[in-house]
């Protein structure tokens, strides 16, 4: 390709490729108005003589022509991306092990997808990450706020309290042992009034408050992670709407063509499960973009939970639990951790990372939060715990009688 | 919950117009716009790039959702009535005060170990006032399999608590603040909570039971043809529903739920209290199959909480806190008397929990063919 500078290709560039109302992008061409540089020192009035439109309509045009005109962002070298990357505090989970896997916890400027199955620790992943998004800059920490988007209802604020407070005690255990390190001011409370919750109960308001984001966090610059708990939820329902049914079914039979490869569906799958598909992976795409442009325009972590779901392999006898939101979600995260169950033991596997390879992990969840598994004997046959409940005091367990 | 349509938004009319002839003015539209591509916008509405941004920003703001801080809501939430008392202290401990409000919890379990007596205990538990621990309201208890039996419901009562209801009024009273619904299909079902709102304000409703979600769709919904993809949608849909109604009237939402026989696998750890093989496994009915709550992964998700009840051996019965926001994996005894269902003395501990759409449950013992007499 040709180099050539910015503005000469700015002034080259053909005016069909902005976003200029059709009818206004017909009257342009008619009247000769081709590319950028035929509209050079064209006020709105001449333009709006010449091309037979409405003086409003020009001075749109010329905004969006000269809007647009900015000069493409330079590019950084790996070592400038480096000093970024290494400057920036990561977001811990509290289990050491699986904040290794991760190098050092959750990264900014990425967004990290978490899946699992019911019941594995989600949400109290998410509820861990939104709390340790405060810890103090002197200890390490981000030290900001966070935004946690609930579409499930599992938020119990009682239990963020209790993992919160259990995250300040640490912290200040950890200052104390320092010599000039001064977190008074960091409290339960505190902590609390850091994490903004929003509670989406469908697609329509989950994708409204996301597209809206942008708004809040440029008023809160404070936020340093987005937890989305889950994205799966609002998506799992049908949308029923007869209107939109008839509409759907009469377009293009070529996008039932495109997701019947990339979703792996079997023929028998009826039309209207792949038009929902479509609209389906429309809006998540949209989410994913707004995701990754949050991530990196503010500097913060996006962490969004995913469900499992049940896919019927022909072949191998029962099913298997993947990541739900099909294939192609898969490619919209940076990287992707995946929660099960192995042994009544919770594991954590790096499924997919830029930088670090897959590895599984031990955690547990107690009282406080998340945090590593102890491991006690290294050869045994047998379960660490009695079957009468006695087991160390990191597990997660109120006084019982 | 119903999004907004396009006529009530802060766009010229003209715009509107516009959009109204290619379609765009259902309930659902503010989807059909954000689901579209700003090219899409653009042709549809004749309009350039920036009023397309602007129309997207605007649909955004009038759907978008308001913020709370969580101190905010812990503050809001000491004032109490977050968590709803079950009766079972210990069970009460665990779970931070009872089941919580606002959220839809399940009790799941085979059948006659005590759902229903469980639904009923609780449906008096809520008529209560607040000072004696109850929620001092009404009680929608929607009735799938007509297992709802007034007669019990009353002498739960007059056993559980003698002195209050000594006579015949105050009977009456509780009777009268119990409103049963009964559904036979899954649409009727969907229909009623549509339009339970009303029933909701009007007769100050504490409490929501739906008992059980299972029979309806395991009925309407079979294996053929995609049955079961159309099933998890109504399911995914129908937790909506709950959750939202549970939420808007901050109630706690219970739904019961059946077993199914899970083939071909062992069961993924053993259960408290049961022997095992050694190698964790359970055979319960049989070759390598055993018993999990009915209906699925997807279901697994969408409730908030799980308390599984289970047979154990002999008489005794078990719940278990499967899943839960707030409680690790605990189980309690419990027995069922006139009272209702009761906790019994011994048997509390933790057990070994796991995906809480796998954990096995134990079923009823059958009857021994040969040591009886017939």
């Amino acid at each position: 390709m040709a180099c050539v500078s910015a503005s000469v290709a700015h002034s080259q560039r053909e005016l069909l490729t902005f976003p200029l109302a059709p009818a206004i992008r017909a009257k342009l061409s008619s009247a000769g108005f081709l590319t950028v540089a035929d509209l050079n020192n064209v006020k709105p009035s001449q333009l709006s003589k010449e091309a037979g439109i409405a003086l409003e309509d020009a001075l749109e045009v010329v905004k969006i022509i000269s809007g647009e005109g900015k000069t493409p962002m330079p590019s950084q070298s790996a070592l400038e991306l480096l000093e970024q990357e290494q400057n920036l505090p990561s977001i811990v989970t509290f289990c050491a092990k699986l904040d290794g896997v991760l190098g050092g916890g959750v990264t900014l400027r990425q967004v990290t997808e978490i899946c699992g199955a019911p019941g594995v620790g989600k949400t109290q992943m998410c509820i861990q990450l939104a709390v340790d998004a405060s810890i103090p800059e002197e200890l390490g920490g981000a030290g900001g706020e966070a935004v946690y988007i609930d579409t499930e209802g599992s938020f119990i604020v009682e239990r963020v309290a209790d993992i919160a407070m259990a995250t300040a005690d640490h912290c200040h255990r950890m200052a104390a042992s320092a010599d000039d390190v001064d977190i008074g001011n960091y409290t339960m409370e505190t902590i609390l009034a850091g994490i903004h919750y929003f509670r989406c109960h469908d697609h329509i308001e989950l994708l409204a408050t996301i597209h809206l984001l942008t708004t809040f966090v440029q008023k809160h610059p404070k936020v340093r992670v987005i937890v989305v708990d889950s994205i799966a939820f609002p998506f799992r329902h049908n949308f029923d709407d007869l209107s939109m049914r008839t509409r759907l079914l009469t377009s293009m039979a070529q996008s039932c063509i495109q997701l019947a490869t990339n979703f792996d569906l079997a023929v028998s799958v009826c039309a209207w499960e792949m038009m929902m598909m479509t609209i389906m992976m429309m809006i998540l795409t949209s989410m994913a973009q707004s995701c990754i442009q949050l991530a990196t325009n503010f500097d913060l972590a996006v962490v969004l939970t995913n469900q499992m779901t049940t896919r019927f392999t022909l072949g191998s006898n029962g099913s298997q639990l993947m990541p739900a939101l099909g294939e192609s979600w898969g490619h919209a995260c940076t990287v992707r951790l995946i929660l099960f169950w192995e042994n009544s033991q919770r594991h954590a596997m790096l499924y997919k990372s830029p930088s670090h390879r897959e590895t599984t992990v031990l955690y547990q969840i107690t009282t406080g939060g998340i945090r590593d598994v102890i491991s006690r004997k290294t050869c045994s046959d047998h379960e660490p715990q009695e079957a009468d409940g006695t087991e160390s005091a990191v597990t997660k367990r109120p006084r019982l009688a | 919950m119903a999004a907004k349509r396009l006529q009530r938004l802060d766009i010229s009319d003209e715009l509107k117009e516009r959009l109204a002839r290619q379609g765009l003015t259902t309930c659902a539209v503010l989807q059909d716009v954000l689901a579209k591509s700003p090219l899409e916008l653009m042709k549809l509405s004749g309009r350039s790039g920036l009023t397309v941004h602007d129309l997207v920003h605007r649909c955004c703001l009038s759907q978008a959702v308001k913020p709370v801080t969580a101190l905010h809501l812990l503050k809001s939430r000491e004032r109490g009535g977050t968590f709803f008392a079950t009766s079972l202290p210990d069970l009460d401990k665990v779970l931070h005060g009872g089941i919580p409000t606002a959220t839809m919890t399940e009790i799941a379990g085979p059948a006659g170990c005590g759902k229903t007596q469980f639904s009923m205990t609780l449906s008096v538990l809520a008529t209560l006032p607040v000072e004696d621990g109850g929620l001092g309201g009404g009680v929608v208890y929607i009735d799938t399999e007509g297992a709802f039996s007034a007669k019990r419901l009353l002498e739960i009562a007059q056993t559980r608590l003698p002195q209050q209801f000594q006579d015949d009024s105050s009977l009456k009273e509780l009777a009268s603040q119990v409103h049963i619904v009964s559904v036979q299909s899954c649409k009727n079902l969907m229909n009623r909570l549509q339009s339970i709102e009303e029933d909701l304000i009007q007769k100050k409703i504490k409490l929501m039971v739906l008992d059980s979600v299972a029979s309806l769709v395991r009925k309407e919904y079979s294996n053929v043809q995609g049955g079961m993809m159309r099933r998890t949608d109504f399911l995914a849909s129908e937790a909506a529903l709950l959750k939202y109604i549970a939420e808007t009237f901050s109630i706690p939402v219970i739904v019961t739920n059946q077993i199914t026989t899970r083939y071909g696998q062992r069961a993924p750890v053993s259960s408290p209290h049961t022997p095992d093989d050694g190698d964790g496994s359970v055979e319960v009915d049989g070759e390598g199959s055993y018993l999990t709550a009915a209906l699925g992964n997807t279901w697994s998700h969408s409730v908030n909480t799980r308390l599984i009840l289970q047979y154990l051996a002999g008489d005794r019965r078990q719940i278990l806190v499967a899943k839960s926001p707030v409680a690790p994996f605990t189980c309690f005894d419990f027995i069922i008397t006139k009272k209702g269902v009761e906790q019994d003395v011994q048997g509390q501990g933790h057990y070994k929990g796991t995906d809480p759409g796998k954990q096995a449950i134990q079923g009823r013992a059958g009857l021994s063919v040969g040591s009886t007499q017939w």
